[in-house]
């Protein structure tokens, strides 16, 4: 039978965001792939040189526009610990609460992608419904729907009051409904359960030997989750489970994810209760004492990393970005190996790519 | 007849413009449906009026190095089959020519269209025209078998290979529907495989595919294979109703055309349904479930009732 080499993307039903494949197909098996990145490559790291450190927090809410609230978390993160502040708790509080509602929005949104991508476009619209609930609720919050700028040097710019507490709760009442409502279809459903499960595996050799993070990780055993292993903002006060599943494929990413999500409820929940009352921030100096530091956190794809050195002055002399989309990225030609042409669409959604993050 | 008769006949009822409503309100029907399974409003009842008007005043752009002449024949030759073939289905009380063995002629002419589908993929020469191309082929090799043996269960119980057979058959036992109930969901299936809709719209599958064989078709050209495949619903459907539900044909026009139209439009919101409830298949799980299970199983059917 004869090769034939098919491009996927920049421009594609399948991507949401701008990645190319090239896929060697011989029929509808993928005998070879290749990979393409940097179209949205925007020099953020360079650009964050030139700007100060107040200004970056701007910067870095744009290298994401699904999980901008974690950019700003991890970045802001880095440049308290270098300035010595002490945030105060209920800014703390504030920043997880966002950190949370961030992670169902985002499982949301790649479970209907994900549905999508196999034909089942009711689900799709079903997550997507969902996910607007917890748009208006961050909307109501913050002001932004995609980019919150919740978070400043030294805390939070938003307080919350008794009137969006109240919304939230019941918010997130709906939602837990909701949420439980799509566990129970992807475990039932079979028509989606034929088309994910044993697609994609991944080991957990492969896992540690990719430094694969986040859910992708957690779906194949590999029980890692900086929530709890080196907790930051409120993370340690806070009871939650960090699900875990071994069978490695696309239907157990799908379901993990959906875990999560139910766990970020019951975390949001908690939040509500037991916020302290208090000032959200405190004042920042300008200048930053020189220095370097790694801040790292648990974004919804999994582990982000910032480092930052500073060299005394109102900017920064260097900020590096490790995203897990990067991590996560480098699994998929082995994924793709020997897939058919139709699980290709399930493989490239499974690993939840944001390339935005990945290309900065 | 004289002539004017004669162009009503073919222009307006139950000739073109009725059919081209009747494939359009169905159309309506299942996007209309799919959206409140899905939480969304729908679109409003003339939209493919409207998409199809706009698709025929759009450019007609076609890949260079494509045959023009072949291209544009394929989709006028879908179109004609398809409408050729509804001339000898009883759509609405309409009397039908028929003559032995027109079951066959009806079941070649509402296949032509899937064929014609492969070659359009071949023609535009894009690689997702071509992948498209051969899913559908091999789903025309599979959809095509379990449709034709499922339906033929009733040709076995009527002894006849006419339109006009079935009908006195069931004039005589009263409408297959019962005791072939079987049947009737193993070609219900059948059908939703011939005409490529979710979950089995793996030939087209959009994120996989683009638009399959029809990813480099635009203008006119396209909106004819759209139709087509309306049309092809509504031939498909009212053949399912014509060979199951036989004895309405006994009743008067009026109360038999409202029931056919009842019938119509339940059939129409089960194939919405099932297109709203299931994840696309893929082509080797689709081949398996259906080798192995559905054609063995209409297989099964026939032999019992020939055994009956």
């Amino acid at each position: 039978m004869s090769r034939m080499v098919i491009p996927i993307g920049p421009q594609h039903p399948l991507l949401k965001e701008p990645l190319s494949f090239l896929l060697t197909l011989e029929g509808e098996t993928v005998m070879d792939s290749s990979m393409r990145l940097g179209y949205v490559h925007r020099g953020i790291e360079k650009l964050a040189e030139q700007r100060t450190y107040v200004q970056n927090v701007v910067l870095t809410e744009r290298i994401c526009g699904i999980c901008s609230h974690i950019h700003t978390t991890t970045y802001c993160q880095a440049v308290e610990s270098l300035l010595g502040l002490e945030v105060p708790q209920r800014g703390l509080y504030i920043r997880t609460l966002m950190c949370e509602l961030e992670r169902i929005h985002s499982h949301l949104l790649w479970m209907g992608v994900l549905a999508k991508n196999i034909g089942l476009d009711t689900i799709f619209m079903y997550t997507w419904r969902d996910r607007e609930i917890i748009l208006n609720v961050m909307e109501e919050i913050s002001g932004g729907r995609v980019s919150h700028a919740v978070n400043t040097i030294g805390g939070v710019r938003n307080d919350l009051t008794k009137d969006q507490m109240n919304m939230l709760k019941e918010s997130l009442a709906l939602l837990r409904k909701r949420v439980e409502e799509l566990l129970r279809s992807i475990e039932k459903e079979r028509s989606f359960k034929i088309r994910t499960q044993k697609v994609g595996y991944l080991s957990l050799d492969d896992i540690k030997r990719y430094c694969v993070v986040g859910p992708v990780a957690r779906a194949s055993g590999m029980d890692i989750d900086l929530r709890r292993d080196a907790p930051y903002a409120v993370y340690d006060q806070l009871d939650f489970e960090v699900p875990l599943m071994f069978e490695g494929d696309v239907w157990a990413r799908s379901k993990i994810r959906v875990l999560e999500a139910v766990q970020s409820i019951h975390i949001c929940e908690q939040i509500i209760n037991a916020i302290p009352q208090g000032p959200v921030s405190v004042k920042a100096p300008r200048r930053v004492p020189a220095g370097e530091v790694v801040s790292r956190s648990e974004a919804p794809r999994g582990e982000v990393v910032y480092y930052v050195r500073s060299d005394g002055s109102q900017n920064p002399m260097r900020l590096k970005v490790r995203t897990p989309t990067l991590t996560n990225l480098v699994t998929l030609p082995k994924q793709l190996k020997g897939l058919q042409m139709a699980d290709v669409s399930v493989v490239i959604a499974g690993a939840d790519l944001c390339i935005a993050c990945g290309d900065r | 007849m004289n002539i004017t008769e004669f162009l009503f006949n073919i222009l307006i009822f139950p000739g073109f413009l009725f059919l081209l409503a009747l494939a359009l309100g169905l159309d309506w029907l299942d996007r209309k449906l799919i959206a409140r399974f899905q939480g969304r409003v729908g679109p409003p009842w003339y939209q493919p009026w409207a998409d199809l008007l706009k698709l025929f005043a759009k450019e007609d752009i076609l890949p260079a190095g494509t045959n023009v002449v072949f291209t544009s024949l394929l989709p006028l030759l879908s179109f004609a089959s398809v409408m050729t073939a509804l001339f000898y289905i009883p759509i609405a009380f309409r009397r039908v020519p028929s003559f032995q063995g027109d079951f066959i002629v009806i079941m070649f002419l509402l296949s032509v269209p899937s064929l014609l589908y492969f070659l359009a993929g071949w023609a535009t020469k894009g690689v997702y025209s071509i992948i498209g191309g051969n899913r559908s082929l091999l789903q025309y090799f599979s959809y095509e078998v379990l449709f034709l043996l499922a339906i033929s269960g009733t040709i076995i119980t009527s002894n006849s290979w006419s339109i006009e057979g079935i009908r006195q058959a069931q004039f005589e036992q009263g409408a297959f529907i019962l005791p072939q109930i079987f049947g009737f969901l193993l070609a219900l299936s059948g059908l939703i495989g011939k005409l490529k809709r979710g979950p089995l719209d793996i030939p087209k599958a959009n994120s996989e595919v683009i638009a399959g064989p029809l990813t480099e078709f635009s203008g006119k050209k396209l909106a004819l294979w759209i139709l087509t495949n309306e049309l092809q619903t509504v031939a498909g459907l009212s053949l399912l109703i014509y060979c199951y539900f036989g004895n309405l044909w006994q009743m008067n026009k009026l109360s038999g055309f409202l029931i056919f139209s009842v019938l119509l439009v339940l059939m129409q919101c089960l194939l919405s349904a099932i297109s709203a409830m299931y994840a696309r298949l893929r082509i080797d799980q689709l081949i398996r479930l259906n080798w192995y299970l559905l054609i063995p199983l209409s297989l099964l059917h026939n032999l019992y009732l020939i055994i009956k």
